[in-house]
């Protein structure tokens, strides 16, 4: 077992090595089967690990990450030194201090540094799984970027070595490990943002990067505050032992404060929203698919500490709000990708309230989401680098003429979109155990969630308004032939965006077996209650929750199936008519709805900051 | 019972307007008013052609609207019939031989019923169309052509494409 | 066995239950304006007529989409008859008014993407209320289930009556009945979404809007449901209201329509959410 976890993390890091030096046609291969290695090693872990692994590393590599840690900090210094930005500045000088604290203060150290459980399973998965994918994708993407052969070269293994460090960061159970790794992200994320060197590339690195170093400081705070008060070494586990002590709320409410921003609820969502200029597999990979994924992780490793908190009150409340306000501040966004990063935001949101209310039902839905939103939104971002690439556009009101000229990727599209929406997709079942067990919440904090339950209703209708709006310039097509001729694209392009088409159909057919053998046992340890899972005549009880199988089967087959036959269906013998337009013979182009509703947004950030103060307060107090 | 009886008991009604004064039009509007009533018979003034069966045209055709109605005309599927309401969809009425009309509505469409008068009073209106249900029960699928096409009509069962149809009616005239 | 065979029946006997219903809506619509109005089976002489019609479509897409849009609602119908998961039901009506949308989009036809802009609108509308009845309703029966309605001891009507307004509020938005009926404005429009159907095509989204009905009518009978004799009383007073509310006002535009949704419906099953939220407590 150790050596494949092991691997886990080395073999990333030395492909990413080795791809600064080879040549284009190896490298290719190295990273295909690369890709194929790591997702064969995680689905093997998923389907073998049961107990959770603690293991340790040698003690020499404490010193290693404070090192690490220091050069980081430094260079993020330097950062802030040659762009002149205070922000950086100030927030590195604190962090600094922070670390060099820590080093001089006697604390505990921890033996077991490492835990793998059935919780980082699950995330090695989604994590190798994804990245390979994109990452064969990126080999096609970064073929056609306006860059030098050597800036290639390091984009890629920029990719892989990003793979090594999202494995470590979901199996560390030291705290000042996980804060190494989560910095190491922001890292990568600065060094994404701003791959293209442009102004406005280098302007929004900037903005991550200090955003994201607000999450560290957090990290490091808490850390702080675990140290003082004496309740051990730091590390997760300790933490959930310690999980009713006096003081404990504090430390618990600064690792939400990092989730939340490293999950980019508002007021802090803006260095998501202007992470959308760098190139698109950085964007479906860290941005939607798993960097961002970190947010309700943290949060289901703190639930059984955090389930019942004033700490979790304030955060369901802060995640219930930055749900509907997402929503609409996506409804006057143009750019696809933007609009994409506002959805993710919405539906991240959404996960950490899962998360954070922390019932079985709930934990259940979180990983639910996580999985098949991860999967849908990395489909959704593919394809807007192939519309980037492809047919050069990025604003969704240029995408009139798609449905003649691209209906492969019109259709992808729109499957990506529904299966975010509608029955019997992932992500709708996500949903739909969200409202169910927000009932069961509304019965203990009245108030609380009867507005949690309006806000992921209306929430839900508006996000439902945001996918129509994309797809109603998407899918237009002049009757004058049936015959729709898929078009060509590139074959990494088209492979990857059928395979996740694949896993998505395949994730929907198998949902009743993911969930009984795989979501529930995650859930039931993570939270560390059992979840009963049983069968009775054709539903399936999770805890609390009803699933129907059978109208879940055949609404598959009234959705996907449907949309997709709909391309290939023939009525043949049959006349074909005009669209009525009283007899006029004008041509004309179709645009999107448009609501003015990013007057709002200064409001929605004066409220966001609002229940970030309540949550320091209330966990002081 | 055949089906062709149902024709009779449910005729939907497209009404329009090829250019003529509005005389004509607010008559049969008021056929739809409680007064006269025509939705005893079933009948709806549904504004789509692809979802009735009895045109109703009022107007000379002038050169802009010529177009249109026949647009309108292909975009109806059979069986169905026109009723040209009016003098001036009849024959051109008053404006008879100016230079932006042409002679009525059948140079371009097969007419079934002509209905007289400037304007039509609304029980002409109606008793046109009921002698129209009457011919509509005994059509048959088949697509008819324009005095001006003068070709085949085209058989119930084969595929037509009705895209190129209004134009090729324009062509020949 | 009798709890299958009725919920069965009904749901094979839906599109006659609503082609009835309709058409003795219709004739209510004319006697209210002292017309006299076509015959009850008029529908049906309407679908027979369309059925028979030579068959006319834009693409195949289209067509195909409008039938399953059919085959969709029916489909939620079923559900709900059998007693569904009620959140379950809500979706899967928005999954067969989705069809019904992606088939309007997917021509190139201006009047039907306006239609489609403006239902997605109107499912703005009245979606998060349906919701939000739908908790209520957990709240109160401890289930999501519409079969839980029927073993409770009172009536919804009399413990939560706030959602019935709230339904009451809604009910014109989804039945596209005047005032909100902006998504098939017909003067407007010339019917929206339905528009570039036509034949045996039209036949079933006709079709469907009589299922509609009864699916409408099937959730506001739900809420006397212990009781038969109020359900159907229910039904008729809805009807009754429905009509004459159509009948005597005018069309607001979207945005009024979104207003009133979020301003007056949304708040009153909130506060309805609530009062039955605190209600258990006392």
């Amino acid at each position: 077992m150790y050596p494949f976890i092991t691997s886990l993390f080395i073999v990333p890091v030395a492909v990413s090595a080795l791809l600064l030096i080879l040549p284009k046609g190896l490298s290719r291969l190295l990273i295909i089967t690369t890709s194929v290695i790591l997702s064969g090693i995680s689905l093997y872990l998923f389907m073998t690990i049961t107990n959770p692994l603690h293991f340790g590393v040698p003690h020499f590599m404490d010193g290693v990450v404070s090192v690490a840690d220091i050069v980081l900090l430094f260079y993020f210094g330097s950062v802030a030194i040659r762009r002149k930005s205070w922000l950086v500045g100030v927030l590195t000088i604190l962090q600094l201090g922070a670390v060099s604290w820590l080093l001089t203060m006697k604390h505990a150290g921890s033996e077991l540094q490492f835990t793998v459980d059935k919780l980082s399973v699950f995330m090695f998965l989604l994590i190798n799984v994804i990245s390979g994918i994109i990452a064969i994708f990126s080999i096609q993407y970064i073929d056609s970027e306006d860059c030098s052969a050597f800036r290639k070269k390091y984009f890629l293994s920029l990719l892989l070595w990003f793979i090594a460090v999202m494995n470590l960061i979901v199996s560390s159970d030291n705290m000042e490990y996980f804060f190494l790794f989560f910095e190491l992200t922001t890292l990568a994320s600065f060094l994404f943002i701003g791959f293209r060197k442009d102004a406005e590339s280098s302007k929004n690195a900037l903005t991550a990067l200090w955003m994201n170093q607000i999450g560290g400081l957090a990290i490091l705070v808490a850390i702080f505050f675990i140290s003082i008060n004496g309740y051990g070494a730091a590390t997760f586990s300790n933490l959930l032992v310690h999980s009713s002590a006096p003081g404990i709320m504090l430390p618990l409410a600064l690792f939400c404060i990092a989730a939340l921003v490293k999950g980019a609820q508002i007021p802090f969502s803006k260095w998501l929203l202007g992470a959308m200029v760098a190139p698109t597999p950085v964007s479906a990979l860290l941005h939607s698919s798993t960097m961002v994924k970190i947010a309700p992780f943290i949060i289901l490793r703190l639930s059984p500490a955090l389930k019942g908190t004033t700490v979790a009150s304030v955060v369901i409340a802060l995640t219930a709000f930055v749900f509907v306000a997402a929503a609409i501040g996506a409804l006057s966004q143009d750019n696809f990708k933007r609009i994409l990063a506002h959805s993710t935001i919405a539906l991240l949101a959404l996960m950490i309230m899962m998360a954070a209310v922390g019932t079985p039902v709930t934990a259940v839905a979180c990983l639910t989401l996580i999985f098949f939103h991860g999967l849908s939104k990395c489909m959704l971002f593919l394809n807007a680098g192939v519309l980037e690439r492809v047919f050069h556009f990025k604003q969704s009101s240029d995408m009139d003429r798609l449905g003649e000229t691209g209906p492969f990727t019109s259709l992808v599209i729109s499957v990506g979109f529904m299966s975010l929406l509608l029955p019997p997709f992932g992500a709708f079942i996500g949903k739909w155990f969200s409202i169910e067990s927000m009932g069961a919440l509304a019965t203990h904090q009245k108030i609380l969630g009867a507005l949690v339950i309006v806000a992921i209703a209306c929430g839900g209708a508006i996000l439902s308004l945001l996918y129509f709006k994309v797809l109603g310039s998407l899918i237009a097509r002049r009757g004058a032939s049936d015959d729709i001729k898929f078009e060509k694209t590139k074959p990494l392009y088209y492979d990857t965006l059928c395979i996740l088409m694949g896993m998505i159909f395949l994730g929907v057919l198998g949902f009743p077996l993911l969930l009984t053998h795989f979501f529930a046992p995650i859930a039931s340890q993570t939270l560390s209650m059992p979840i009963a899972v049983t069968t009775v005549g054709w539903k399936l009880h999770i805890g609390a929750m009803t699933l129907p199988v059978i109208p879940m089967m055949i609404a598959f087959l009234l959705l996907p199936v449907t949309f997709i036959a709909a391309m290939f269906v023939r009525f043949g013998n049959v006349d074909r008519a005009k669209e009525y337009a009283c007899g006029e013979k004008i041509d004309y182009s179709f645009s999107s709805l448009y609501f003015p509703t990013d007057k709002a947004s200064p409001y929605f950030s004066l409220i966001g900051i609002a229940f970030f103060v309540i949550l320091i307060v209330v966990s002081v107090f | 019972m055949k089906l062709n009886t149902f024709r009779k008991k449910s005729p939907w009604i497209l009404h329009y307007n090829a250019g003529g004064c509005n005389g004509c039009d607010i008559e049969i509007l008021a056929c739809l008013a409680p007064k006269y009533d025509i939705e005893r018979f079933g009948m709806i003034n549904s504004g789509n052609p692809k979802q009735s069966d009895v045109l109703l045209v009022t107007g000379p055709v002038t050169k802009r609207s010529r177009e249109r109605l026949v647009e309108v005309y292909a975009q109806m599927p059979e069986p169905k019939v026109v009723i040209s309401c009016g003098a001036c969809a009849c024959t051109g009425g008053v404006f008879r031989g100016m230079y932006n009309c042409e002679g009525g509505i059948d140079q371009y469409i097969p007419v079934d019923v002509y209905v007289c008068g400037c304007a039509t009073r609304p029980e002409q209106i109606i008793d046109g169309v009921i002698q129209g249900l009457s011919i509509l029960e005994k059509k048959t699928k088949e697509l008819e052509q324009s005095v001006r096409l003068k070709n085949e009509p085209v058989k119930e069962g084969t595929q037509l494409n009705r895209r190129n149809i209004a134009a090729e009616i324009i062509k020949t005239s | 066995m009798k709890e299958v065979l009725i919920p069965v029946l009904l749901i094979l006997l839906a599109p006659a239950i609503g082609c009835l219903v309709y058409g003795f809506e219709r004739i209510v619509k004319a006697r209210m304006q002292r017309r006299i109005g076509p015959p009850l089976l008029q529908p049906f002489y309407d679908f027979l007529k369309l059925a028979e019609k030579r068959s006319m479509i834009v693409h195949s897409t289209h067509a195909f989409l409008g039938i399953m849009h059919f085959v969709a609602l029916w489909f939620a119908l079923a559900v709900l008859l059998f007693g569904g998961d009620l959140i379950l039901v809500i979706f899967l009506h928005l999954l067969s008014t989705s069809l019904l949308i992606l088939a309007a989009y997917s021509t190139r036809s201006i009047f039907s993407h306006l239609g489609a802009n403006r239902t997605v609108i109107s499912i703005l509308c009245y979606e998060p209320v349906l919701i939000l009845i739908a908790v209520a309703v957990y709240m109160l029966t401890g289930s999501f289930d519409a079969a839980s309605i029927f073993n409770g001891s009172e009536p919804l009507l009399f413990r939560m009556p706030a959602a019935f307004v709230a339904l009451l509020m809604i009910l014109p938005i989804k039945l596209k009945k005047s005032p909100f009926d902006v998504a098939e404005a017909h003067q407007e429009l010339t019917g929206g979404v339905e528009l570039e159907f036509s034949g045996v095509f039209f036949a079933a989204i006709y079709a469907a809007k009589w299922v509609d009905y009864v699916f409408c009518y099937t959730l506001v009978y739900l809420f006397g449901a212990s009781d038969p004799l109020l359900g159907i009383g229910l039904m008729a007073f809805v009807f009754l209201y429905l009509n004459a509310l159509d009948n005597s006002s005018a069309r607001v535009n979207y945005k009024q329509m979104l207003r009133f949704s979020f301003v007056v419906a949304l708040p009153v099953a909130f506060i309805n959410l609530l009062l039955t939220i605190l209600g258990l407590h006392l």
